[in-house]
């Protein structure tokens, strides 16, 4: 048997991983544009005045924030089809992707519809009146006003969602899906299961530089967004 | 997978699945007592600034928050037991490294993780403390450690309560991912019942509902405690 551990294969192991990083990308960006959206009105309706709506979006944020993201992958994978047959559509040949973005989406938009409530809530309610006032149509109101000051709000939470998703889409390979999780088990299965260990650290530089990336990101954003901020609170 | 849901496997299998609830206390729990006085220490020398452990920590933090669960799973998995292995040849303990139960290997997973966590969890709690406090406790005479067990601490629980909880349930549902590790928890237990007869659409309907009532319980538990502190909570101003 030769050496246990060997740096040269978390070297060797970057140039075949990276080219995956496009199916994460991919799927992490679907589920955060699906997931944004569906988190948009899940926050309506707990804004909203309907009571069963916001029992029913709290209930489903609640619910969600208990089940760990594997167990919601496999609902979905297996969940899925299986209505589908029962109303008559074969689904089982269906891209695994769509079930991965489907199940993230769901999660995104439990963690999103409390990053737009808290967002809109610390809004004082003065700015909308006020706009009203100067003769502002409500809409017009909202979207002049309103959403750039929650739009600073919700930035750096919306970057911790965003980690947050990212990291628990690495989940994804256990469904099939070929990410760079997903490669890299198959780098393992070829080398016979050995140097397992440096395939995997370098899995983690991978996330670790991709994380440490998002979140500058979103401090540069937040600092050149709430220049806008500071010179209405002085005004 | 024409014919509808098997009833009968879908009550029996929760059995199963709550079967697995002690194993999976079991790691929180240990995660827990191993993080929280870790966690604590740790905060401490970011908050006092101690200059190496201060950045030790900061990056550990870092790397803890930067990378995925499983991923740290799979790097635990794959090399404390090589390092076991040849610790036991060198010390010529007679012990077959895969005779080792993998909850060992959860218990470290989870607390370096949970401990990661529950640094920036502390770190910010005891950072709303305000400076005044532990000078009034050294002046009237309490020593450092009085001072932060009867006046600190108490004071930065209050705050740190709600996030200590979302990382406690955070926690349980990370250990579902102790398959990787063919942990006996929840989520093991009710796949392979599954597998003889592929009832994967009743297994993961059970594992959902035992992780929800899990949960719930230890919200509704937490929420009681916060309750309770609320009395070191300062008079509101």
């Amino acid at each position: 048997m030769e050496k246990y551990f060997d740096a040269s294969y978390i070297w060797g192991a970057f140039p075949q991983l990276l080219p995956f990083l496009k199916v994460t990308f991919l799927v992490a960006g679907a589920a955060v544009l699906f997931g944004t959206i569906f988190g948009l009105l899940l926050a309506v309706a707990k804004i909203g005045k309907s009571l069963i709506a916001k029992k029913l979006a709290n209930g489903y944020t609640t619910v969600l924030r208990c089940t760990p993201s594997i167990v919601l992958l496999f609902l979905v994978y297996y969940g899925i089809p299986y209505v589908g047959n029962k109303v008559g559509i074969n689904l089982n040949d269906i891209n695994r992707a769509i079930f991965v973005i489907i199940a993230f989406s769901l999660q995104f938009a439990a963690i999103m519809s409390e990053v737009i409530r808290s967002a809109y809530q610390s809004i004082d309610k003065g700015q909308f009146e006020a706009g009203v006032s100067v003769g502002l149509s409500p809409f017009q109101t909202l979207r002049r006003i309103v959403f750039p000051q929650m739009f600073v709000v919700a930035l750096p939470n919306f970057g911790n969602g965003l980690i947050a998703l990212l990291q628990e889409g690495a989940l994804a390979y256990t469904i099939g899906l070929i990410d760079v999780v997903g490669k890299a088990e198959l780098i393992i299965a070829s080398n016979y299961n050995s140097h397992a260990l440096e395939i995997f650290l370098a899995l983690a530089v991978i996330y670790w530089v991709l994380s440490i990336l998002i979140e500058r990101f979103f401090l540069m954003l937040e600092k050149r967004f709430s220049r806008g901020k500071r010179t209405l609170e002085t005004a | 997978m024409s014919e509808s849901l098997n009833y009968k496997f879908l009550w029996d299998t929760f059995f199963v699945a709550l079967s697995g609830v002690p194993v999976t206390l079991f790691v929180t729990v240990v995660a827990l007592l191993i993080a929280l006085p870790a966690g604590f220490l740790l905060a401490l020398t970011r908050i006092n600034k101690i200059p190496i452990l201060n950045r030790l920590a900061q990056v550990y933090v870092s790397f803890v928050r930067g990378t995925p669960v499983i991923i740290q799973i799979f790097i635990v998995y794959s090399s404390v037991p090589l390092l076991l292995d040849s610790f036991f040849k060198a010390n010529s303990i007679n012990m077959k490294i895969y005779e080792v139960n993998p909850i060992w290997y959860a218990f470290i997973v989870f607390s370096f993780n949970t401990t990661a966590i529950l640094i920036e969890v502390f770190r910010s709690a005891l950072g709303t403390v305000p400076k005044g406090q532990l000078e009034a406790a050294h002046s009237v005479g309490l020593t450092n450690f009085q001072a932060y067990r009867r006046i600190i601490i108490p004071q930065a629980l209050v705050v740190a309560m709600p996030n200590i909880c979302t990382a406690t349930v955070n926690l349980i549902k990370a250990t579902s991912l102790g398959y990787a590790m063919s942990l006996q928890e929840i989520t093991l237990k009710a796949k392979v019942a599954a597998n003889a007869g592929y009832n994967y659409v009743e297994a993961y309907i059970d594992i959902f509902i035992v992780y929800l009532i899990l949960c719930s319980l230890v919200e509704f538990a937490f929420k009681r405690y916060e309750q309770r502190l609320a009395r070191y909570k300062p008079a509101s101003a």
